[in-house]
């Protein structure tokens, strides 16, 4: 009789399985012993099954040749043993590399079947000779720098845009970065051709985007997938700009007082209010009309122009503790009172 | 009383004190006396401040410290030198005080004041302005005004400060040459006759609190109309004046609708007076960041916090820095906090204080409390 | 009460001789800090400072790693270890500015209403009587405060007995500062912690009030249980 105990293990060779069948497919002269085995002892039954467990018989090749790295003499050309960019081949690479994750109480993983170094790009087709020689076969097409080109302020006078981009290189197996079509256009606003009018509407259009303190206008593009995408709308946009500030429309007649960049103080009240002051001091008191306003000539007031200056650079440059002390000076002048007396 | 003398006895036989000042008339204080202490008597203190006018702080150390004391500082000599050489035929020269939080403005005005009702001033004195626009207890007794349309009065407010201003001028008030120039109909059966004191009109405004906000307006007319035609002095003194000029007021309608401070009566009343259209006076002003809300407060200089229409309406003005103790005063500050037993403790706590407080008189008032 | 015997604290460490309460600052917190323990506390007095100098043991200090101070422990002339341990027993959820805050008004008020007694009092004597620095008033308050015995309970064939014994120097001042502020918790709704702290702080100092009297209680109780007290050894 033969009793068929099938186990299906993971990966284990049926070796075992087919002794086992044959150790009950056992003949009669045998079956004599294993009855007699049964009479005076029960089976056991192997529940856990942990006899079945053999070691795992790893098939090496016994013939395998020494790395490629270690007969590589040191004065070879690199060149040509990693011409282009190539996965990290460990034999090939004659370098003690380690890189990875270190287990605790271990050495760093090493190159050989190291998947982190794998992974990433490597550069080893660049070392400085390789890049040398690329450099020499390149110059027979280059052009010298130009000699008169030597400073900062000759660069800006002749080249006053600059375009900025980025590369980028990190870990993972593409060398294409989403980022590197960001591209940034920087030119002074000193440098372009604008008259008042032009250069108050290029501001504005331009809108955040101007820096004051440095006179930059930094545009950046970056809704296109493609850098020169990128770079033909940056063009586009200073070339658009540019010339609609030129334009002058209609609707820009409608520009009130508050819209002002600023301080006028000719069309300001604070003109009117000095001189009503002035006319009260004079005992005239008359009601005049804006253009009178406008039109009234302030050197007439004594100290009136040194207080037009003040109030223009208080309005204008911002305050602070100077322009407030300046304006103080120039009313105190106005009014007839006494400056102020430092106390040291 | 028995230790009052006590102390005065003490103090007269103690070494020489070189933080006060027997000088109490401010209009004789001159440059030698900055920085010293000079104590203004208690009743004129009860007349001229009962209903404000110090900050509440310095309202508890008077009391602690049994006596008010201010100190002479160089502002408030500036500005007295500039209202003694002014020309009272032009029209009002306004000033305008600025400074850091807690840098001395309001006492600089209580200064003033005292200067002002010694040299026979009439006295319009606003303590607070926030008082009115911003302080808002569960139900602040408001009420639309008959006389303009779509304008908020606050009645209670405006009578408290008519009693003000009455106290404040009790005895220019009861000299009656002050009379009005025209007739007020407040209803049917009363009516103020031209020809009749100020202060008729006044306790008119205390005791009919309906119509104390068309009492101001009159009683803005007749002031402007008096010093006109000379027959009084006018001093006004505005504290937190930009928190006329802010976007809204704590206050709303019953119908929640927040109330802007343009649409408030006495708000046109104070800038009527704050305009140079009337000569033999003197306008001070304060501009202060505690005036205003919180989002609002970045900056302590004049033109930020009055707005654009504080700055129109009252230029050109003068602007008064009122700035932190300077070493000098600084020391005659501990001094006297020492002598008034407020501040104790080895002398290395004035470099302390010093750096910690950086010389802010409010602050080292805060700073000296639990040492 | 006579058979209590106050043991003077032994100070392990010479360095931090200032004042008993420095003891109070030896800072091993239970919980892993940024500084492992081998730190030593930093000496931030300039008396203590000083002392170093004169010993010449700056030197060895100078190599070995320092914590770096707490934002409370200060070289002003205004420190007070006390004073820093009053303002934590107050402070709830970590809000250490307000606790401070709420101590430094008591502060004022005491300094004002001592103020308003000193004005008051006739005679020179009177006024050297009565105390004007705040920090002085919650010295003398908590000492004034503190038990010198405490009651543990100790069951005994199936009854709990209170019985005496002695308390060490961190309980006694720990339970002074907690009854100061369980008795400042029992105010109004309507009074503010400051005001009703000053005023506990005062009559404490002057040996009267709930404190103190909760105090004598103890005492008392103490006294009158003093037949148990060989149960602690049995």
């Amino acid at each position: 009789m033969s009793i068929f105990i099938k186990y299906y293990k993971s990966g284990g060779l049926n070796v075992a399985f087919s002794n086992k069948i044959w150790r009950y497919n056992s003949t009669s002269a045998d079956m004599a012993i294993n009855k007699g085995e049964e009479e005076e002892e029960f089976r056991v039954l192997d529940i856990l099954k942990k006899r079945q467990r053999q070691q795992r018989r790893v098939n090496r090749r016994a013939d395998v040749q020494p790395d490629r790295a270690d007969r590589m003499p040191t004065d070879q050309n690199w060149g040509n043993v990693w011409p282009g960019p190539k996965t990290f081949h460990p034999s090939s690479v004659p370098l003690p590399l380690r890189q990875g994750y270190v287990p605790k109480g271990q050495a760093p993983p090493g190159k050989k079947a190291n998947a982190e170094l794998m992974k990433i790009p490597n550069f080893l087709h660049l070392t400085p000779p390789v890049i040398k020689a690329q450099c020499e076969a390149i110059k027979q097409f280059c052009t010298e720098w130009p000699k008169l080109l030597n400073s900062e302020e000759a660069i800006e006078n002749h080249y006053p845009v600059e375009i900025i981009t980025s590369d980028y290189c990190h870990a993972s197996p593409s060398i294409r970065n989403p980022l590197a079509r960001i591209v940034t256009l920087r030119v002074k606003l000193s440098t372009l051709k604008l008259d008042q009018h032009a250069r108050d509407k290029f501001i504005r259009l331009v809108g955040e985007r101007y820096d004051p303190e440095t006179d930059l206008v930094t545009i950046t593009a970056d809704r296109c997938p493609i850098r020169k995408q990128n770079q033909d709308y940056v063009n586009y946009l200073l070339t658009a700009c540019y010339h609609e500030s030129w334009n002058f429309e209609e609707w820009e007649r409608e520009k009130m007082e508050e819209d002002m960049e600023y301080y006028n103080w000719d069309k300001n009240p604070s003109k009117r209010s000095l001189v009503n002051w002035y006319l009260k001091t004079q005992n005239q008191s008359k009601e005049l009309s804006d253009e009178e306003y406008s039109n009234y000539d302030v050197s007439q007031i004594p100290n009136g122009e040194e207080y037009k200056v003040a109030v223009s650079s208080y309005m204008n440059d911002g305050e602070s503790e100077g322009t407030v002390e300046k304006y103080g000076e120039a009313v105190r002048k106005l009014l007839g009172l006494p400056q102020k007396k430092v106390v040291s | 009383m028995i230790s009052r003398s006590w102390r005065n006895l003490c103090r007269r036989y103690s070494q020489t004190v070189t933080f006060r000042t027997t000088e109490s008339s401010p209009s004789q204080h001159n440059e030698k006396q900055i920085g010293l202490f000079y104590s203004v008597n208690h009743d004129l203190c009860k007349q001229l401040f009962a209903y404000g006018g110090l900050p509440k702080s310095f309202a508890k150390q008077t009391k602690t410290f049994t006596e008010t004391a201010i100190m002479v500082r160089q502002p408030a000599l500036d500005l007295i030198d500039c209202i003694k050489a002014s020309d009272f035929n032009k029209p009002v020269i306004r000033y305008v005080m600025y400074g850091e939080k807690g840098s001395g403005k309001s006492l600089t005005l209580a200064h003033l004041l005292h200067y002002a009702y010694e040299e026979g001033y009439l006295i319009v004195h606003v303590p607070w302005v926030s008082e009115f626009l911003r302080r808002v207890p569960r139900h602040k007794e408001m009420s639309n005004s008959q006389t303009r349309e779509g304008f908020v009065d606050l009645p209670l407010d405006v009578a408290a400060w008519l009693l003000h201003f009455k106290t404040q001028n009790q005895v220019l008030l009861k000299n009656t040459e002050l009379k009005i120039s025209r007739d007020y109909v407040w209803s049917k059966r009363e009516s103020t006759v031209a020809g009749s004191p100020l202060s008729q009109l006044v306790e008119h405004g205390i005791n009919r609190v309906k119509y104390a906000c068309d009492v101001l307006d009159a009683l803005v007319y007749e002031i402007k109309q008096l010093s006109n035609s000379k027959q009084c002095k006018t001093f006004v003194a505005i504290d937190g004046f930009n928190g006329f000029f802010c976007p809204l007021t704590r206050l709303h309608t019953p119908t929640k609708k927040k109330v802007k401070p343009e649409e408030v009566t006495l708000t046109g009343s104070f800038l009527e007076l704050a305009k140079n259209d009337w000569s033999n006076g003197v306008v001070v002003v304060t501009a202060d960041q505690l005036a205003l809300p919180d989002d609002h407060q970045d900056s302590y200089l004049p033109r930020y916090l009055l707005y654009k229409k504080g700055f129109e309406l009252l230029d050109p003005f003068v602007p008064i820095e009122v700035g932190r103790y300077t070493d000098k005063e600084f020391l005659s500050c501990a001094s006297y906090y020492r002598d008034r037993l407020w501040l104790r403790g080895p002398p290395e706590i004035e470099t302390e204080l010093k750096f910690t407080s950086a010389c802010n008189p409010y602050k080292f008032m805060e700073q000296c409390a639990p040492l | 009460m006579s058979n209590v015997t106050h043991y003077l604290p032994v100070l392990k460490n010479p360095l931090l001789l200032r004042s008993p309460w420095s003891r109070l600052q030896k800072r091993f917190l239970g919980r892993p800090t940024s500084f492992p323990d081998y730190f030593q506390n930093p000496i931030f007095r300039k008396e203590d400072q000083a002392k170093l100098i004169e010993n010449s043991e700056l030197s060895k200090l100078a190599a070995v790693p320092v914590r770096p101070p707490a934002v409370y422990e200060t070289s002003s002339v205004y420190h007070d270890p006390l004073v820093n341990k009053v303002i934590n027993h107050v402070m709830e959820m970590g809000k250490k500015k307000l606790a401070r805050e709420l101590v430094e008004k008591a502060f004022e008020n005491i300094k004002r209403k001592q103020i308003e007694r000193y004005h008051l009092a006739s005679s020179p004597e009177e006024k050297a009587k009565i105390i004007l620095d705040p920090k002085t008033v919650l010295h003398r308050a908590i000492a004034n405060s503190k038990p010198l015995l405490q009651l543990s309970p100790i069951k005994r064939g199936g009854i709990t007995y209170q019985v005496p014994g002695p308390i060490t120097e961190k309980r006694s001042l720990f339970l002074a500062i907690k009854w100061l502020l369980e008795a400042t918790n029992e105010k109004d709704r309507t009074i503010h912690f400051p005001e009703q702290f000053a005023r506990e702080l005062l009559d404490a100092a002057s040996n009267t009030g709930k404190v103190v009297k909760r105090k004598q209680d103890l005492h008392r109780q103490c006294e009158a249980n003093r037949a148990y007290a060989h149960y602690r050894w049995q």
